[in-house]
């Protein structure tokens, strides 16, 4: 699971029937930098992920996110998922030891 | 496996089912020199791992989700022991 600032969302016209009621977000990965300044919403380096969400996230909020194989793991039926929003973060504490 | 370092952790209460009631942590991959590699990651702990402690963890989600006791959990990282 990698964590991740909510950055925006995405509409789809049309889309496969297994995503009905999903909303999609636009998730900027968090790495050190980010990480070390929460509240600066710093813009990551590496590509932005269209992510599956279920729960409720919003523009701001930090979430973890899953991908690959475990992206798909919480669906019923076979469904063609990357990114998978698995946790809204209420607090980080983040304290490295460098 | 994957040595890592603990830099932190996080909560959440929305999250998915099988994640409720797991301690998560922010682990950084490091090497044997303790050089940073890669980016952090959340990892389930049950070891009681603290803050600074080394560290390995499995990337393996089907253990994960055995161990979990649930196949439909989107988990995959689990620390597996700490160091001494």
């Amino acid at each position: 699971m990698r964590l991740g600032r909510v950055i925006g969302r995405v509409t789809l016209s049309r889309q496969d029937p297994a995503f009905r009621g999903a909303r999609w977000m636009i998730v900027s990965p968090m790495s050190r930098p980010q990480l070390s300044q929460p509240g600066e919403e710093l813009i990551s380096k590496s590509a932005s992920v269209v992510v599956y969400d279920d729960l409720g996230a919003s523009r701001g909020d930090i979430i973890g996110f899953v991908e690959g194989a475990e992206a798909t793991a919480p669906f019923e039926r076979p469904t063609p998922i990357d990114a998978y929003n698995a946790a809204i973060i209420e607090n980080l504490n983040y304290q490295p030891a460098s | 496996m994957i040595l890592a370092r603990v830099d932190g952790n996080i909560t959440s209460t929305v999250c998915h089912k099988t994640l409720r009631g797991w301690r998560l942590l922010i682990l950084q991959g490091i090497d044997e020199e303790g050089r940073e590699t890669g980016d952090p990651v959340i990892a389930m702990d049950e070891q009681g791992a603290g803050i600074g402690d080394r560290v390995f963890y499995t990337t393996d989600g089907s253990s994960a989700r055995e161990h979990v006791g649930d196949e439909h959990s989107p988990l995959r990282n689990m620390v597996m022991g700490i160091i001494d």
